[in-house]
C-alpha cells in the first residue's frame, strides 16, 4: 500500500472500527464531537466495544482516535471498565450439580 | 457552565436527564451536573424493560402506564431511535399457591386498567416453547415494553441541548448553600460555583450523600443487582419473561426469605428476569443485595444466575456469557419513589428512589419534576410520593 492510499483510508468514515457491533470511524468521531472524551463514554454512546470481544480488539484504536481528536495524550486515556468473563463462556460451565457437561 | 441558572439538577442518570429535558422544554435554563461520566451509574447498568405487570395496582402502576404512553411518542419528539418496542411480557407460575397470588394481583391490575391476563398451559407453551415443563400457567400482557436506556439518555441530552440545556460531567457537587438572595449556591469538585433558584436532586442511589450536604436525610439505599449479558442469539420465545417468585421477591421479600433454604441464594435475593435487547443479546437477572456500594461481579451470582436460567429455559446452557455487570438500584423502604419539594426547603426538589423502575418511570418522573418546579397543578395521587412521608 502506498503512503497516500493509507492517508485516504484514515479519512474513510465508513471504515469499521468495532467489528463486533459494526461501528464506523464516522460514528466514533461524531460521538467525540458531541463531547465524549473517554473510552467508556464512546462505548456507551455508540456501542463500540459492547460486542462479543468486549472491546479487546478495538479499544486501542478508539483510544488513538480520541487522542487525535481531543489532543489528550494517549497515556491519559483510561482503559474501558473490564468485567468478567475474560472471554465468552458457555452458561453450562458456570452451573453446579450433576447435569454439568464437560464442554465449552 | 457558569453563573446563574433557573434549575440545577444533580445527577445525569435517566431521571436527571428526563427532568432536564422537560424543564428545558418549559423554557427553563437548566444545568445538569454529574460527578462521573455519561452512563456510568445505574442507568447504564440495568436492564431495558418497561415492565408494567410487576407493579402493584395504585399510584406506581398508574404512573408507569402514563410513562409508557409518553415513551410511545418520545422517539419522534426527541428525534432519535430509542429502541422502543413492545414484545409483551409473561410471568411464569410454578405452583397453585403462586397461581392464587398472581390471580389476585392480576385482577387488581385489570381494575387499574392494565391489559393483562392469566393464560393456561397451552397458550403459554405456544408463546414460550422452550420453557421447563414444570410451569402450570403464566400471566401475559401485550403491553410490556422495552427501550434502550443509553439511547434514551442520549436523546434527552441532544434534544435538551437544542433547547439550551447544559450537561457537565466530572463535576461532583461538594457544597450546597443559600446565597444572600435566597438562591442555591452549588460548589463542584473543580471549584466552580453556580447558582439557581431551584435545585433538583436526582442522584439515584447516591442521593443520600447529596442530602448530607444539606443536612437532610434522604432515605435511599443501594440495592445491588447483578446481570449476565449473553452473545446475540435468535429469540427463544415470543416475550420477555419473569417468574412469579420474582414478583414475590420484589413485592413481598419477607415471604421469599421464609422460603429460601439456601443461605447463599437468600443473601443474593435471587429472582428471575429474562429480556432480549433490540440487538439480540439476552439480559439475565438478577440479584437484590444489600452490600453497600460494592460493585463487584461475584462468582456466587454468576453460578446462581446460570443455574436458574438453565432450570427455567434448559437450552440456554449452550449460550455464551460475554459480560457480567452490577449496578445499584436506589431503594426506598416503602417501595415508592420520593418525588416533590422537600418540606421546609423552598426550591429544593427530590426525584429519586425508583429502585428497579427508573427506566420505565423516567418520562413521567421528568414531566412531574417539571410540573413541580413550574408550580403547576398536580394530580392528587402524586401526594403519596411526597417526601413528607419519609421525614423522621
Amino acid at each position: 500500500m502506498k503512503m497516500d492510499e493509507k492517508k485516504e483510508m484514515k479519512n474513510d468514515k465508513d471504515r469499521l472500527i468495532c467489528r463486533c457491533e459494526e461501528i464506523t470511524l464516522g460514528e466514533i468521531e461524531q460521538a467525540i464531537d458531541e463531547g465524549c472524551t473517554t473510552l467508556n463514554e464512546v462505548k456507551r454512546r455508540t456501542r463500540a466495544g459492547m460486542g462479543l470481544c468486549q472491546s479487546r480488539t478495538c479499544s486501542k484504536q478508539i483510544a488513538r482516535i480520541i487522542a487525535q481528536k481531543t489532543g489528550k495524550p494517549l497515556s491519559e486515556i483510561m482503559p474501558v471498565t473490564s468485567r468478567p468473563p475474560a472471554r465468552p463462556v458457555k452458561i453450562d460451565v458456570f452451573r453446579t450439580g450433576e447435569s454439568n457437561e464437560e464442554s465449552n | 457552565m457558569k453563573g446563574q441558572y433557573d434549575v440545577i439538577i444533580i445527577g445525569s442518570g435517566i431521571i436527571g436527564l428526563s427532568s432536564g429535558y422537560y424543564l428545558s422544554r418549559s423554557g427553563k435554563k437548566v444545568l445538569v451536573l454529574d460527578r462521573s461520566e455519561f452512563g456510568s451509574g445505574s442507568s447504564g447498568a440495568c436492564d431495558d424493560m418497561i415492565l408494567l405487570q410487576s407493579k402493584k395496582a395504585g399510584v406506581t402502576l398508574e404512573l408507569a402506564m402514563e410513562s409508557l404512553e409518553l415513551y410511545r411518542g418520545l422517539g419522534d419528539e426527541l428525534g432519535c431511535d430509542l429502541g422502543f418496542k413492545q414484545m409483551g411480557g409473561m410471568i411464569l407460575i410454578e405452583n397453585q399457591r403462586d397461581l392464587a397470588v398472581m390471580q389476585e394481583f392480576v385482577e387488581q391490575q385489570q381494575a387499574c386498567g392494565l391489559n393483562v391476563d392469566i393464560v393456561g398451559r397451552s397458550e403459554m407453551r405456544r408463546r414460550q416453547p422452550n420453557i421447563n415443563d414444570k410451569f402450570i400457567a403464566s400471566t401475559y400482557s401485550a403491553d410490556d415494553g422495552q427501550v434502550d436506556p443509553l439511547m434514551v439518555m442520549k436523546g434527552f441530552i441532544a434534544a435538551g441541548k437544542e433547547l439550551g440545556m447544559e450537561v457537565s460531567y466530572q463535576e461532583g457537587v461538594i457544597g450546597i448553600d443559600r446565597d444572600g438572595r435566597g438562591d442555591w449556591k452549588v460548589t463542584t469538585a473543580l471549584g466552580v460555583t453556580v447558582r439557581a433558584e431551584n435545585l433538583v436532586i436526582a442522584a439515584g442511589a447516591w442521593s443520600g450523600k447529596i442530602g448530607e450536604l444539606l443536612d437532610i436525610d434522604i432515605p435511599v439505599q443501594p440495592k445491588k443487582g447483578q446481570l449476565l449479558i449473553t452473545e446475540k442469539i435468535p429469540p427463544v420465545g415470543e416475550t420477555n419473561l419473569w417468574t412469579a417468585s420474582y414478583v414475590v421477591t420484589k413485592l413481598k421479600p419477607e415471604l421469599a426469605e421464609q422460603e429460601e433454604p439456601d443461605p447463599v441464594k437468600k443473601e443474593l435475593g435471587l429472582g428471575f428476569s429474562f429480556t432480549r435487547t433490540v440487538d439480540g443479546n439476552y439480559l439475565i437477572g438478577s440479584t437484590r443485595e444489600h452490600v453497600g456500594f460494592d460493585k463487584r461481579a461475584t462468582f456466587e451470582a454468576v453460578e446462581a444466575l446460570s443455574n436458574q436460567v438453565v432450570d427455567i429455559i434448559p437450552l440456554m446452557k449452550h449460550v455464551h456469557i460475554i459480560r457480567h455487570i452490577a449496578g445499584f438500584r436506589p431503594e426506598v423502604k416503602d417501595g415508592r419513589i420520593i418525588l416533590g419539594e422537600w418540606p421546609g426547603m423552598e426550591g429544593l426538589f427530590v426525584a429519586t428512589g425508583h429502585e428497579g423502575d427508573g427506566i420505565a418511570m423516567a418520562p413521567i418522573t421528568g414531566k412531574l419534576v417539571d410540573d413541580y418546579v413550574c408550580r403547576r397543578e398536580l394530580p392528587k395521587k402524586v401526594a403519596e410520593l411526597n417526601p413528607q412521608r419519609v421525614l423522621v
